[in-house]
């Protein structure tokens, strides 16, 4: 099952042959009866953990009899307290996650002291220096009137609206987060519902394999309950049926396999780097943050804010250079990175082609390029700040893909998350659509409680799948085409894309829908 | 499933081509009161239906032609894109309408309602009813036996609905339904949807019905206004051109009025029919990809919901 190919034609067996392939590859069934679940969730990432406290947290369904099933240790190592010391896989959680995460009572067991939220966003063209800026304020639209009103030269139309409009809340673009500290708030959300009266346990069953997924027995006779058409998951724990299975498992779902459901898409030539970065400056809690993005010819590169003096980079690039950056000092990754961020397309180019392994070359090469470079040549924003170093052992890389399912739904089944979907991270939006799933999901189940469905059947699923793959794929598109759009260092594309940005910067509603969407706002 | 072949049009009845002419030159037709009571003699239409079947029982509103034509629709009743699918998507607006009605007045959170269904079909609302937690029991019956059958089968793929006394179908008339002892009479929430088009004595039906409402209970229901509207829609368009439902599914001449419903109802001393605590209407239209949506007025040209409620001092 590791080829593609193999498995396209695995799927394309008839299921009673593929029924035959799964249970044969299962281990002996205990005899007996499988309990029956309302809602079994493979995986306890963000999506799962969501999806479950938002059923947990609404009184039509907080008695449903739920199963989530992980095969990792759920409980150990997502406690790191170190305040001076942050993960580097950090989330960038937009306005519309924080209202659904405080909606289920997992925010306010997030540790804030580790959440930064930023309030504006400083996105600027490696080629031509043309630069956008979004603030919140971007995000409230206008109308037409507005807009001319802002156009015209002199015009203090906007200055005013943005003096006397703007509230510390919803000043907010989005909050990072770190991937683990969500996790662990969600979880220990999870735990807290034992501890409330109208609402039946979570049954958890971490560090679990699921040895198989099958459709259930033949009835025994004509009267007897007739589970053929509903999943059956075996574990250690034995089997269990679910009236709805959802596959919360991530980019290589077994539950999205079981279903035979395809998911199509691509990988980009490039990896993401990430790392936990120092810089020149502390900020306390109040202040006003900006976060920067850069579009490079090899890919965007972002400084994402973290409290006091650090920040969170995601850096899309090509594998080639990112190897390179792997194998720097902290040094020189660190001038690596203020390059990326300062000088021209083809010093960087030059900087991480070069064989050189002399340790601290890197920084000399910056040194000197920089002087070299005025801000104004690049468009650098002119409070960038200087990175002076990088947290150890953060640097990692990871591949760019795209992958989107055919439909997130099935009989009894429905998939959230990056099993439904995995996109290029360059706006921070997997997270973001995995947590919309999550409450789309349990919204629907919610209103099929209220009127009496099945809620695995397709009466009430279809509602979640027409609801969220079409804006996924719409999400999904956008990105991909800006990153096509960025990824081009010369030629009609980088006149197009300047002139492209001077105009949607002058452009505050237009913007506004641009921005609107990559944050979520609905 | 649309066949939108033009040459079907032309291969229509000319009975039905006739009658789509005179239907849209006079519409003022469709507005002339039809009062409920039993027609003496079966309109011409029908005697061809009902000649080759035996007669029906005598007292029984079983229409056997109807009860024929819904025998070979039943394999489609679960099929999620079958001819089914639009009774389906209306499925969450009958208990919304319901809700409305029993909100009427302040309920006891706790309270767990009896309910009767009339014409279940394939179970399609039973089965919804049954699982709502409001719900004690519901008595779901219908004279076909292949529907029966069919929702029985289907019954048993949802174990909530196999809960002793839970969920019970029965193959019966509800004129049958007050001989047999051993089942429960009297009941919260009767429910009547998309049945009483096709019962050709639609008053003695309803009045063997509120036998079985409890005092201060509901009977709610759903049928089709005769319209010239309604015509195009459910048998032009839907039974013949676009084939959504099988050719025979509708007897337009049985489709009641919004105001003959409730005239009826006034006459029955049994009903509490003032305005909105004894007497609710709603009506609906079908939006192609989008739904059943609710539309004010609109109980007056097509699809509409109807509730009434038994005096509290009633028997």
């Amino acid at each position: 099952m590791s080829s593609p190919a193999l498995l396209k034609r695995f799927l394309a067996l008839p299921p009673s042959l593929r029924r035959s392939f799964w249970s044969s590859s299962a281990r002996a069934s205990p005899a007996g009866k499988p309990e029956i679940y309302d809602v079994v969730c493979v995986g306890g990432g963000p999506a799962g953990l969501s999806f479950v406290s938002a059923l947990k947290s609404h009184s039509a369904t907080q008695g449903f009899k739920v199963a989530l099933i992980d095969s990792q240790d759920l409980t150990t190592s997502r406690t790191v307290n170190d305040a001076d010391s942050y993960s580097n896989r950090c989330s960038s959680l937009t306005p519309s996650s924080l209202r659904f995460l405080k909606g289920i009572g997992a925010w306010e067991r997030v540790n804030g002291d580790r959440t930064q939220a930023y309030h504006a966003m400083d996105v600027w063209d490696g080629v031509s220096g043309s630069k956008i800026h979004f603030d919140s304020v971007d995000k409230r639209s206008t109308g037409l009137l507005g807009a001319i009103a802002e156009m015209v030269p002199g015009s203090r139309f906007r200055a005013s609206r943005r003096q006397y409009e703007t509230s510390a809340e919803e000043a907010v673009v989005a909050t990072m987060c770190e991937n683990s500290s969500l996790a662990s708030a969600l979880l220990q959300r999870v735990k807290d519902f034992e501890t409330e009266e109208q609402t039946a346990q979570v049954q958890m069953w971490d560090k679990t394999k699921v040895d198989s997924i099958d459709l259930g027995p033949e009835a025994e006779d004509e009267k007897s309950l007739d589970l053929s058409q509903w999943p059956i998951v075996s574990t250690q724990h034995g089997q269990i049926a679910a009236r709805l299975l959802v596959g919360a498992d991530g980019a290589n779902s077994p539950v999205r396999q079981f279903a035979g459901i395809p998911s199509h898409g691509w990988d980009y030539n490039q990896h993401g780097v990430v790392a936990t970065l120092h810089l020149d400056r502390t900020f306390s809690a109040n202040e006003l943050r900006t976060a920067y993005q850069r579009f490079l010819p090899t890919g965007p590169i972002a400084l994402l804010p973290l409290p006091g003096n650090k920040a969170s980079l995601v850096w899309s690039t090509t594998p080639q250079h990112a190897a390179k950056l792997k194998s720097l000092s902290p040094t020189d990754f660190t001038a690596a990175v203020n390059a990326a961020f300062r000088l021209m397309p083809v010093d960087i180019n030059y900087m991480l082609a070069t064989t050189t392994t002399t340790t601290d070359s890197q920084a000399e090469e910056f040194a000197w390029r920089e002087a070299a470079t005025p801000p104004s040549s690049t468009g650098l924003p002119p409070n960038f700040p200087h990175i002076t170093g990088v947290q150890l052992g953060t640097p990692a890389s990871f591949p760019l893909k795209m992958r989107h399912a055919d439909t997130y739904t099935g009989h009894r089944l429905a998939l959230i998350g990056d099993a439904a979907h995995t996109i290029h991270p360059l706006a921070g939006q997997g997270l973001n659509l995995g947590l919309a799933d999550a409450e789309a999901l349990a919204k629907q189940i919610v209103y099929g409680m209220e009127h009496g469905m099945d809620i695995g059947s397709s009466w009430c699923l279809d509602g979640y799948n027409s609801e969220r793959w079409a804006a996924n794929h719409a999400m999904i598109g956008v990105v991909d085409k800006l990153k096509k759009v960025y990824s081009a260092g010369s030629g009609p594309v980088v006149w197009g894309r300047s002139l492209g940005l001077g105009v949607v910067e002058r452009l505050g509603p237009v913007k506004a829908a641009f921005m609107g969407a990559a944050a979520g706002v609905r | 499933m649309a066949n939108t072949s033009p040459s079907r049009l032309f291969q229509l009845p000319a009975a039905l081509r006739s009658a789509a002419l005179s239907t849209s030159l006079a519409p003022t037709l469709s507005r002339t009161p039809k009062p409920l009571v039993p027609a003496t003699t079966p309109s011409p239409g029908r005697a061809y239906a009902t000649a080759t079947l035996p007669p029906p029982p005598a007292q029984s509103s079983v229409n056997q032609a109807e009860v024929s034509h819904f025998n070979t629709l039943a394999s489609a009743w679960w099929d999620p894109h079958g001819s089914s699918r639009l009774l389906h998507l209306m499925n969450p607006l009958r208990h919304d309408f319901i809700r409305r009605c029993t909100n009427q007045e302040v309920r006891d959170p706790n309270e767990k309602l009896h309910y009767l269904d009339i014409g279940c079909g394939g179970g399609i609302f039973a089965e919804s009813a049954a699982r709502m937690r409001n719900v004690s029991t519901v008595t779901a019956v219908d004279p076909t036996p292949e529907v029966i059958a069919v929702a029985r089968k289907h019954q048993r793929v949802d174990p909530t609905l196999l809960e002793p006394g839970k969920l019970t179908y029965l193959q019966t008339s509800i004129e049958e339904l007050s001989r047999q002892k051993e089942v429960r009479q009297q009941y919260d929430i009767i429910t009547l949807f998309e049945v009483i088009e096709h019962i050709q004595q639609p008053s003695p039906f309803l009045q063997s019905i509120l036998k079985h409402l409890k005092p201060g209970g509901w009977l709610v229901g759903s049928t089709i206004a005769r319209t010239p509207v309604s015509w195009f829609t459910t048998k032009l368009m839907a039974e013949e051109v676009l084939g959504i439902v099988p050719r025979g599914t509708h007897e337009w001449s049985q489709y009641i009025q919004p105001q003959e419903m409730r005239d009826w109802a006034r006459q029955q001393k049994a009903l509490s029919t003032s305005e909105g605590v004894g007497w609710q209407v709603m009506g609906v239209v079908y939006v192609p990809g989008i739904g059943w949506k609710e539309v004010r007025g609109s109980e007056s040209l097509g699809n509409y919901f109807f509730g009434m409620k038994k005096r509290d001092d009633a028997e």
